[in-house]
């Protein structure tokens, strides 16, 4: 699925469809560059599921976490963000084994920094990849 | 076993040290501070220990913090600083422990939370939890001219790498934040826009630098929020400009580029302090403080310290500037021993059994 986003409301739109695949545990892994709208996403998507806060960046806090409210099944939003990682060893301070539990759902920023940390996870994923227009200031939002 | 505790109670009467611990981040940091009797309106406070494991040589060695490695070590620095505080006196050097117990990393909290915890239980001695945000503000009650000018309500300005809040104190303890950023924080937007810059870690202390002898007029970029009423900020959308510019940047002709750099710089740092001070101006006159405090790490850029006392003074010349020592703006545990005085002064300890690190821990 591609989304075209150029304007910020256009992340709602992205936010429901990711929704609609969400089942409990998933991981969703944001990748692009920085001030690509990988936070602007999250804040997005914890609105759709019921969040009465909204996301602020992790990347010096490293983990936030929201409680939801719109599901039964989903009732907390992890949102990491790998930026300040390294090398993939670093992630362990992540405490990532803690973060994955059955009613969670997962937000990764920079997960390629993270390598071989996710792979043994057997959670579902979804993965998104933003790439921005110079030119134009639009967004190309990939998901699958 | 009488004869001990009995000089225990003349401790408290004369002066009470407060063993400080700080593990919440990047960080190990460990402190005593000794708190007085009163000298007139004074309290006498001596920070008898301020020890900071700090981590810059390894951040910049790898271009970025390495929070891995902060969290591993925070364990033999705990035990390496938390030896050398107490020395010979052992559980005898101290009267009162406080420790960060949130908000921060579970990981790296926890280190420190069971130290102060094991601590409290050897030496059955009160043991206070303490808010990372709570011991940012409480380091500008460490310098005596605060003190002697110290009136509430209050208003925080707390800016760092991972903060950027206003918050109002009606009393020692009390807190409510009235503004804070929605996405980054402004020590982040400096980092980050450093990054995109090409300049190395830790970005805002490069951009001031490059700031001194840039054009802070020269790129247009945008004040988000500002013509919004309230007291929240945005940073986020300053990556997306600084980009921009960055990359028009690489067509200038050679001889122009260093000098655009430094406007960018400039630029940069501009747009930041301009939302910063407003907000601050703003919520100054809404809640009618006394004064202003200025805490965090982002507080040492001094273009922000400067801007924002000769506005306060511009416009609310009754009200006092009262920034925080630059010795105490970084992560450090004697903040937090101030703010665990502020506790123990109205009798507020925790049971160790019941103090847990809380990572999400909100003021």
């Amino acid at each position: 699925m591609k989304f075209l986003v150029s304007k910020v409301e256009d992340w709602s739109l992205v936010a429901k469809h990711v929704v609609s695949l969400l089942t409990p545990s998933t991981m969703i892994l944001l990748s692009g560059p920085l001030g690509a709208g990988k936070t602007i996403f999250v804040q997005a998507l914890a609105k759709e599921l019921g969040s009465k806060k909204i996301p602020k960046s992790p990347s010096f806090a490293l983990v936030r976490t929201y409680k939801l409210q719109n599901t039964k099944q989903i009732d907390r939003l992890v949102h990491v963000d790998a930026y300040r990682l390294e090398s993939e060893r670093e992630a362990l301070a992540l405490g990532l084994d803690e973060l994955v539990e059955p009613g969670s759902v997962l937000a990764v920023e920079w997960p390629e920094k993270l390598g071989n940390w996710l792979q043994p996870l057997r959670n579902p994923r979804i993965e998104m990849h933003i790439t921005v227009d110079p030119r134009h200031e639009t967004r190309h939002v990939r998901i699958r | 076993m009488v004869t001990r505790k009995r000089i225990e109670k003349k401790d408290v009467r004369d002066k009470v040290r407060i063993l400080a611990i700080e593990t919440s981040c990047d960080e190990t940091a460990v402190a005593i501070l000794e708190v007085g009797k009163r000298k007139g309106k004074d309290v006498s406070l001596i920070v008898k220990k301020n020890l900071v494991s700090s981590q810059i040589p390894i951040h910049q060695k790898y271009g970025g913090v390495v929070p891995e490695v902060a969290a591993r070590t925070h364990v033999p620095e705990t035990v390496a600083l938390l030896t050398e505080a107490l020395g010979r006196r052992g559980l005898d050097a101290f009267d009162a422990i406080a420790v960060t117990s949130g908000p921060g990393l579970a990981t790296a909290l926890r280190v420190g939370v069971e130290a102060a915890r094991m601590l409290a239980f050897l030496s059955e001695k009160p043991l206070i939890g303490v808010n990372h945000l709570e011991g940012h503000i409480a380091s500008a009650w460490l310098d005596p001219k605060n003190r002697a000018r110290w009136e509430f309500p209050l208003l925080a300005l707390v800016v760092s790498g991972g903060h950027t809040e206003l918050v109002l104190m009606k009393d020692f303890c009390s807190y409510r934040i009235v503004g804070e950023t929605r996405d980054d924080a402004a020590g982040e937007a400096f980092d980050k826009s450093a990054k995109l810059m090409g300049l190395p870690y830790p970005g805002g202390p490069e951009i001031a630098k490059l700031a001194l002898s840039g054009d802070p007029e020269a790129i247009p970029l945008p004040r988000p929020m500002l013509k919004d009423p309230g007291l929240d900020m945005s940073f986020s959308g300053l990556k997306t400009a600084v980009r921009v510019a960055w990359e028009s940047w690489k067509t200038v002709s050679e001889e122009r580029r260093a000098q655009t750099r430094k406007d960018l710089a400039a630029s940069v740092q501009q747009a930041i302090v301009d939302v910063l001070v407003e907000k601050t101006l703003r919520a100054v006159k809404k809640y009618h403080v006394k004064g202003v405090l200025l805490v965090g790490g982002v507080s040492a850029n001094l273009v922000l310290r400067e801007t924002l006392e000769a506005r306060l003074h511009e416009v609310f010349p009754d009200i006092a500037f009262l920034p925080s020592d630059k010795k105490y703006i970084t992560d450090n545990a004697a903040m937090i021993a101030a703010a665990g005085s502020w506790h123990l002064k109205k009798g507020e300890s925790r049971d160790w059994r019941k103090l847990d690190a809380n990572p999400e821990w909100n003021l």
